[in-house]
C-alpha cells in the first residue's frame, strides 16, 4: 500500500503541533508497512524514513531553490515573500505572495506529482494542503483524505472567519473521500460549520511519543527560592489561544496571592495587547515574557513550573499539556479542546470562565498532592495515547477507501 | 427450612458545593449549592424522593398489610434522616410507618455514613451512639444488629460490637474468606464468642441491585418467579438468604421502566410460595440459627467493586491525603466544643466524598463516574479540600477563643481562690457527647444575635410576654 502524503511543514523544522504530528504518523505508517510519499512545498532537511518529495524541486517547476518562509498559522491574505527564480546575475528575484497563492502553487505542483508517482489512496494535512490533495485526486482518480488539524473557526476563534479559508475547506471536504479531525470537538466543528455529513468524519487522536527526559538544572532559580511559585503558558499569543482570558485570570489569582508568577512563553500577533493588558491591569510584577522558548529552554521552563495553563478559546487537539507532562508538571485545559476528551488528569475549565480557572490555578498550587497525582496518572495513561494507535487506525481507512474506490 | 433476610440501606450524603479558595474564609455554607446540578441536596432528595422512596415504601407498606409473615431490614444514615426531615418530610413519615408495623427492623450504623471506625474508634463511637439517639427519637426502636459505612468489616470490628453488646454484624459473604463455604449460614466473627455474622449473598443480592436492568444480562428480564427459584434452590443447603443492598435500586439505580416495581410488588409472594420458606429480620435470624464455623476477616472487606475493598475510596494520593487531613483535625475540632464546627467537620467525613475523588477506572469511566456530582475527581478533591481549609480556619479560631475564655476563668478562679477544675480537652470513650452537652453555644454567630435583639419588636416582647412579633 503507497500513500502520496500533502503537508506544509515537517522536523526537524520547528513548528507548531502539525509538523509533529506528520512525523509521528509518518513513521508509524512506515512501520507498519506503509509506503509514504510525503511531498512538501519546499525543499528542506527532514527527519526520518519517508520518501520526501519537494514541490520546489528542480524538475517540477523552473525554479532552483525558493526561501519560502511559509507558517500554516497565517491568515489567508497575509504575505510571503518568494524566491521565484535567479537573474542573469544569479541574485534572487523576490517576489510577495499570499499564502493562498502559495496554496494554489502548490496544487498545481501536486497535480504534476500525482500523474508522474504511483500510488493508492492520497492523504493531506491541513488546510494548506488540501488544495494539493484536491488536485491530486482529479489527477490521478485515487481516493482522498483530508486530515484536519485546525479549522479557520479555530483560528478565528469564533469571530472574523477568514472567508478566502472557509471557502477551501467547506469546498475541500466536499471533495474528500473522508474527512479525518483531531477530536470530537472539532468533528462537531466540521459537521456543523463546514456542513460535512457526519459518517463522512472520523476522529483520530493525535498520539504523543513518550521520551526519556533528561532533568535540566532549574530555571528561574531566584523567584523559586523567594517561595514564587510559577504558572506558564507556551504557545502562539493569538486570539484562538485565550492568552486575554489568562491574564484576566491572573489578576483574579494574584489578588489573592501574590506571590504567583505568571510565565508567558511565546510570541504571535497578539503580543502586544496582551503587553498592554498586563500593564492596565497592573500586573507588571507577576507577568513575565520569555519570548519563544524552543528545545532545552523550553525544556527547562517546563521542568520549573508548579502548573501550566492552556486556555484557548478553540483548541482541535493541544499537545502542550501532554509535553508538560512529560516533564512533571499538571495542567489546567480548558473544555474547549480536543485533549481534554483524552487527557483525564487535567484540571478542566470554560475559557470564558475566569474565575473558575483563578479557582483552579489556586487549588492546584495549594494542594500539591494534586498536582503530583495528575502527573503520575497522567504520564501513565499517555503510555496509551501513542502515535501507533492513530496510525493503525489510518491504515484501516486506506484499506477501507481502497476497497471501495478500485474497480 | 429456610429464611430470607433481605436490607436496605437508605443513605444520601451532604454534597460539597463548588467551594472555591475566595470562598474560604468568607463562607461557612459548604452543602447549600442551589443550582441545578447534582450538587444541590434538596433537588437530589426531591428527585430520590420521587423515583424512589415514595413508590418504594408505598409497595412496601402494601407488602407488609397483605403479608403478614413479609418481614425485612433497613439501615438509614443520619445525613438521610436530617435531608427528609427538610426536604421530605413525607418521606420520613412512610418510614416511620413501616417501623410502626414491627416487622422492619432498624439496624445500627454510623450517624455520617463514615469510615470513621478506620481512622479513630472514639470518633467512630460517638457516630454510633448519635445515630442511636437519633434512631430513637423517630423510630422509638434500639439497633441490635450493626452494619457499618459500605458494609466495611473486619475482625476488629466485630470485637468491637460484641463488646458494645450487639447481637449481629453484617458483612459481604466473600469468597476468600469463606473459601468452599456457603454465606446462607450465621457464622461467628473471629476472636469473638458471642456475636453472630450475618453474611450478603452477593450473587442474589447483585441479581436484583446491579444486573436487573442490564439487557446484556442473559436472564434479563428477570422474573419474580424465576428469582424466587433461585432462592428455593437453597432448600438444604442453606438456612438463610441474606439479600442486602442500596434501598436505592427501587426507582433509582434501576428506573420503573425496568420492571423494578412490579417485580417487588409480588417477590414476598412468590418466596413463600415454596412451603418452609418464610421471612426474618436481622435479631430474628442471628437468634434461629447456631453459628455454623469462623469468619476470619483480618483485613478490611467491604461490598464494592470486583475488589472487596476500600480502594475505591482510598486508592489514591488525593483520597489518601484528604481523609487523613480531616481525621487529623479531630482532637482540635473536638476542642472547640462547638456544634455547628464538629457537624460540618462529621457532614466532610461521610465517605462519599471520597469515593467522588476515584481515579481508578478514569481511564475508562465506570460506575463512579455515573455515581458522582463532579466533573472531575479532582473538582471533588479541590471542592473537598478548600472546604476543609474553611474549617481548619474556624476550629483554629474558635480554639484560641475557648482557650483564651479558659485562661481567664483559671485566672479568676485562681484571684478567688475557688476549687478549680481542670479544663476537658479530651473525650474518653464513654464521655458525653460535646456537641450535646454544649449546643446552646453557638447556635447563631453574634453579629446575627445582635441584629436580633435590636429589632424593635424584640425589644417590645421582651417587656410584654403577650406580644407576637410580626415574623
Amino acid at each position: 500500500m503507497r500513500v502520496l502524503t500533502f503537508g506544509w511543514e515537517f522536523p526537524p523544522q520547528k513548528n507548531g503541533g502539525l509538523g509533529v504530528a506528520c512525523y509521528g504518523l509518518t513513521r508509524e505508517l512506515l512501520r507498519d508497512g506503509v509506503e509514504v510519499i510525503f511531498v512538501l512545498p519546499k525543499t528542506q532537511e527532514t527527519a526520518g524514513d519517508a520518501r520526501f518529495l519537494f514541490a520546489d524541486d528542480e524538475r517540477l517547476v523552473k525554479v532552483l531553490h525558493t526561501d519560502v518562509s511559509i507558517k500554516p498559522y497565517m491568515q489567508g491574505d497575509s504575505t510571503v515573500d518568494v524566491i521565484v527564480g535567479y537573474d542573469s546575475e544569479g541574485k534572487p528575484i523576490i517576489r510577495s505572495r499570499t499564502i493562498i497563492e502559495e496554496a494554489h502553487r502548490f496544487a498545481h505542483q501536486a497535480a504534476i506529482i500525482a500523474k508522474t508517482e504511483e500510488f493508492d489512496v492520497i492523504h493531506a494535512h491541513d488546510w494548506t494542503s488540501y488544495l494539493a490533495g484536491v488536485a491530486a485526486k482529479i489527477a490521478s482518480g485515487k481516493p482522498l483524505i483530508l486530515h484536519v488539524h485546525a479549522t479557520s473557526f479555530d483560528q478565528a476563534a469564533g469571530n472574523n472567519v477568514d472567508p478566502s479559508i472557509f471557502k477551501i475547506e467547506k469546498e475541500a471536504f466536499a471533495m474528500a473521500d473522508k474527512v479525518v479531525t483531531v477530536s470530537e470537538y472539532t468533528k462537531n466543528i466540521v459537521v456543523n460549520k463546514h456542513e460535512s455529513p457526519a459518517e463522512k468524519v472520523e476522529v483520530v487522536y493525535n498520539g504523543c511519543d513518550m521520551e526519556e527526559t533528561t532533568q535540566l538544572p532549574p530555571t528561574l532559580a531566584e523567584l523559586k527560592r523567594q517561595g514564587k511559585k510559577i504558572v506558564l503558558y507556551h504557545g502562539r499569543i493569538s486570539i484562538q489561544k485565550g492568552v486575554d482570558h489568562f491574564i484576566r485570570a491572573a489578576r483574579k489569582v494574584v489578588d489573592t496571592d501574590s506571590d504567583v508568577i505568571f510565565i508567558i512563553s511565546g510570541s504571535g500577533d497578539m503580543l502586544t495587547q496582551i503587553i498592554e493588558q498586563v500593564g492596565a491591569a497592573g500586573l507588571s510584577d507577576n507577568v513575565k515574557f520569555a519570548g519563544a522558548l524552543w528545545d532545552e529552554e523550553r525544556d527547562q521552563m517546563y521542568q520549573s513550573a508548579d502548573l501550566m495553563v492552556m486556555p484557548s478559546v478553540s483548541e482541535p487537539f493541544g499537545l502542550v499539556p501532554l509535553e508538560a507532562l512529560q516533564h512533571g508538571t499538571a495542567s489546567i485545559v480548558t473544555k474547549q479542546s480536543g485533549v481534554a476528551e483524552v487527557l483525564t488528569h487535567a484540571l478542566k475549565v470554560d475559557f470564558w470562565d475566569v474565575d473558575e480557572m483563578a479557582n483552579q490555578i489556586l487549588s492546584g498550587l495549594r494542594y500539591p498532592v494534586v498536582r503530583q497525582q495528575m502527573v503520575n496518572e497522567g504520564r501513565e495513561q499517555m503510555k496509551s495515547m501513542s502515535w501507533v494507535t492513530a496510525a493503525q487506525k489510518i491504515k484501516q481507512l486506506y484499506r477501507s477507501l481502497i476497497q471501495y474506490v478500485t474497480t | 427450612m429456610l429464611t430470607v433476610c433481605p436490607y436496605f440501606h437508605v443513605h444520601q450524603p451532604y454534597r460539597v458545593k463548588k467551594y472555591r479558595v475566595f470562598d474560604i474564609g468568607n463562607d461557612t455554607e459548604y452543602f447549600n449549592d442551589s443550582s441545578e446540578t447534582d450538587l444541590n441536596n434538596r433537588r437530589i432528595i426531591e428527585k430520590v424522593a420521587e423515583k424512589s422512596y415514595r413508590p418504594t415504601n408505598k409497595i412496601l407498606k402494601q407488602l407488609l398489610d397483605t403479608h403478614p409473615e413479609f418481614r425485612f431490614n433497613l439501615s438509614f444514615s443520619g445525613t438521610a434522616l436530617d435531608q427528609f426531615e427538610a426536604y421530605a418530610p413525607d418521606v420520613l413519615e412512610s418510614f416511620q410507618e413501616l417501623v410502626a408495623t414491627g416487622r422492619v427492623e432498624i439496624l445500627a450504623d454510623t450517624y455520617h455514613h463514615s469510615l470513621a471506625f478506620f481512622y479513630s474508634v472514639p470518633e467512630f463511637k460517638r457516630q454510633v451512639q448519635k445515630h442511636e439517639r437519633r434512631i430513637k427519637q423517630l423510630f422509638g426502636v434500639k439497633p441490635r444488629v450493626f452494619r457499618n459505612t459500605e458494609l466495611s468489616y473486619r475482625n476488629d470490628l466485630a470485637k468491637w460490637c460484641e463488646d458494645n453488646g450487639y447481637l449481629g454484624i453484617m458483612a459481604e459473604g466473600w469468597d476468600k474468606y469463606l473459601g468452599w463455604r456457603s454465606p446462607n449460614y450465621v457464622y461467628r466473627p473471629a476472636g469473638c464468642s458471642k456475636i453472630k455474622v450475618l453474611l450478603k449473598n452477593y450473587k442474589l443480592s447483585d441479581d436484583i441491585a446491579f444486573r436487573f436492568g442490564n439487557k446484556e444480562w442473559p436472564d434479563y428480564p428477570l422474573s419474580a418467579d424465576t428469582y424466587a427459584s433461585w432462592i428455593h434452590a437453597h432448600h438444604g443447603d442453606g438456612q438463610t438468604v441474606n439479600l442486602f443492598m442500596d434501598y436505592e435500586s427501587f426507582g433509582e439505580h434501576q428506573w420503573e421502566d425496568t420492571g423494578i416495581f412490579e417485580f417487588l410488588k409480588v417477590l414476598p409472594e412468590m418466596v413463600m410460595r415454596h412451603p418452609d420458606t418464610s421471612f426474618k429480620t436481622a435479631t430474628e435470624t442471628v437468634q434461629a440459627y447456631d453459628a455454623a464455623g469462623e469468619y476470619d476477616v483480618p483485613d478490611i472487606l467491604t461490598w464494592a467493586d470486583t475488589d472487596r475493598d476500600l480502594t475505591a475510596w482510598t486508592g489514591n494520593d488525593i483520597q489518601r491525603d484528604a481523609i487523613a487531613a480531616t481525621y487529623k483535625m479531630e482532637e482540635a475540632v473536638m476542642k472547640t466544643r462547638k456544634r455547628d464546627i464538629i457537624e460540618n467537620w462529621r457532614k466532610l467525613q461521610t465517605s462519599d466524598h471520597f469515593y467522588y475523588m476515584c481515579t481508578k477506572w478514569s481511564n475508562d469511566g465506570d460506575v463512579h463516574a455515573y455515581f458522582s456530582p463532579y466533573q472531575s475527581p479532582y473538582d471533588a478533591y479541590i471542592a473537598f479540600m478548600n472546604a476543609l481549609s474553611d474549617l481548619q480556619l474556624r476550629v483554629s479560631h474558635a480554639v484560641a477563643q475557648r482557650e483564651q475564655k479558659e485562661l481567664q476563668k483559671q485566672e479568676s478562679a485562681v484571684s478567688e481562690k475557688a476549687e478549680q477544675t481542670p479544663a476537658q480537652n479530651h473525650y474518653p470513650d464513654n464521655a458525653h457527647i460535646p456537641d450535646e452537652t454544649d449546643t446552646q453555644e453557638v447556635s447563631q454567630p453574634e453579629h446575627e444575635q445582635e441584629a436580633e435583639e435590636s429589632r424593635w419588636w424584640n425589644k417590645l416582647a421582651n417587656k410584654l410576654p403577650f406580644f407576637k412579633s410580626p415574623v
